[in-house]
């Protein structure tokens, strides 16, 4: 698609600032589990939303890659618009990518079922709260599944999951668009765009350490309150 | 004689025009004679797996909190030098500490800066916090409201009440403080009866306990005496009997904003 990754918005060392002062925290094992597929995934299974079709044990993988990135996606839009801290353009593009976001995830787990994994904890570290690195970083994220779709695409095993992905996939191209148009990019700068590998998508949400453990707020212990 | 060569060549035209007609409607009408050249019929579309559909934000949460990765301060103004509250990474029962998120933002010399409330005495305290000192955002949706005159405790979720129990409070000479306060943790399969089966800490901090041990913070617990249950009867915490508590388990989080009034 483009060249335009996390690294590459990143050049004047914005977000990795934000990064920096912070303690460890990551948590790429889970979208590196994810990318090892179902047996690997050690995440607690929920009960069904929906009746779940049958998927092949490749569609439930693709599927569950494809979930991760769509809570990631749709936790960050929801907690912009929960703050308000951007620009009004911005926001609007927040408010409106949000919802398709969150309708993905719920698609996504209804037709996953039993097969659905929990959404991971995440720090946004401030991106939620700062225009520009909100705006760089959305375009990358967005320009990364619409890339990873058109790869998943030629991999699934299922026709009725083919077509959902390029349902997905031409929602993801236009918040694509319509993000670079909000940050002075040219939306479609080249004749064709070019798919990506999980493994680039893996190391680019890695990079940002949004995800991360969850915060051990109850422990086995004798309350010492005043009683 | 030229009349009748006009009418003639008239006939003439009139005859062929309705030859070509009639030899367009046989090709027309007749099948393909082209079957090895024919484009193959495709395949029904697949209907997509999916069904998906816009789904709004949820409503506006009651609160937003953030766990407390790096031990940091709060200061009365961004990067400024008055700290109004020293916030450690732990509570003194070992688990995260946890911070309520006010919404508002401010980058000062490259360093993003927000607005948050912490334990204070008697009342939590308002100031600001390094972003990079806290972690995630959690949003919440419930309140509680513990009212001293009516001893109820009251839950709501979005505003509207879904959980009331009567309470045990602290008694004149060890009332449970007034004030705006939020859950911190939940402690639970601990020996002692006197706190019944679980617990939850709050940010609140009993005035007159200062001494007792983990600093004196009010508790919401259980109870081994449910027989005191409405009543001003303890040191600051508040009581319920322990069918309630355990009720209250399911539906509040930590990070739940507790008013006492």
């Amino acid at each position: 698609m483009s060249d335009l990754t996390l690294e590459a918005v990143d050049r004047s060392g914005a977000i990795a600032e934000a990064f920096d002062q912070l303690t460890g925290g990551t948590r790429g094992d889970f979208f590196r589990k994810a990318l090892i597929g179902g047996a690997a995934l050690t995440a607690v299974l929920e009960a069904p939303a929906l009746a779940a079709p049958h998927n092949t044990a490749k569609d439930v993988a693709i599927l569950r890659f494809d979930l991760n990135l769509e809570y990631l996606q749709a936790a960050m839009y929801s907690e912009a618009e929960r703050l308000g801290e951007i620009r009004p353009r911005t926001l609007e593009w927040s408010r409106v990518v949000g919802a398709n976001e969150r309708g993905h995830v719920k698609a996504i787990r209804a037709l996953l079922g039993r097969d659905a994994t929990k959404s991971p904890s995440f720090n946004f570290r401030g991106v939620t709260e700062d225009d520009r690195v909100f705006t760089e970083t959305a375009v990358a994220f967005e320009d990364l599944t619409a890339a990873l779709l058109k790869t998943q695409a030629t991999q699934v095993d299922s026709r009725r999951l083919l077509a959902a992905l390029a349902s997905l996939h031409s929602v993801e191209a236009r918040h694509a668009a319509w993000i670079r148009h909000i940050a002075g990019i040219v939306p479609s700068a080249d004749a064709f765009d070019e798919p990506t590998s999980k493994a680039k998508v893996v190391r680019l949400v890695e990079s940002t350490n949004f995800v991360t453990s969850a915060p051990r707020t109850k422990r086995r212990r004798e309350p010492r309150y005043t009683g | 004689m030229q009349p009748t060569r006009r009418s003639g060549l008239g006939a003439a035209l009139a005859v062929a025009g309705l030859l070509i007609a009639a030899a367009v409607a046989v090709v027309l009408a007749a099948p393909s004679s082209r079957p090895s050249t024919a484009e193959p019929a495709l395949p029904p579309s697949p209907s997509s797996a999916l069904e998906p559909e816009n789904v709004p934000l949820d409503p506006r949460p009651a609160a937003l909190w953030a766990p407390v990765v790096a031990r940091s301060a709060a200061r009365s103004r961004p990067g400024g030098p008055a700290v109004v509250a020293h916030v450690p990474a732990r509570t003194p029962e070992g688990t995260t500490n946890i911070v309520l998120v006010l919404g508002q933002s401010e980058r000062r010399a490259g360093r993003l800066w927000v607005r948050v409330r912490v334990p204070g005495s008697p009342d939590d305290v308002r100031g600001w916090m390094p972003r990079a000192a806290l972690g995630g955002y959690n949003p919440v949706h419930t309140r509680l409201v513990v009212s001293r005159t009516r001893l109820t405790a009251t839950l709501l979720r979005d505003g509207r009440p879904v959980f009331r129990a009567r309470v045990g409070i602290g008694t004149p000479a060890t009332p449970t403080p007034r004030g705006d306060f939020y859950v911190r943790n939940q402690l639970h399969k601990y020996r002692s009866p006197f706190y019944g089966p679980l617990a939850f800490g709050t940010s609140a901090r009993s005035a007159t306990a200062s001494d007792w041990p983990a600093g004196g913070f009010v508790g919401i617990h259980g109870t081994n005496r449910p027989d005191l249950i409405p009543g001003q009867v303890s040191a600051g915490c508040i009581r319920m009997v322990n069918r309630d508590i355990v009720r209250l388990d399911r539906l509040m989080r930590v990070g739940t904003p507790v008013s006492v009034r």
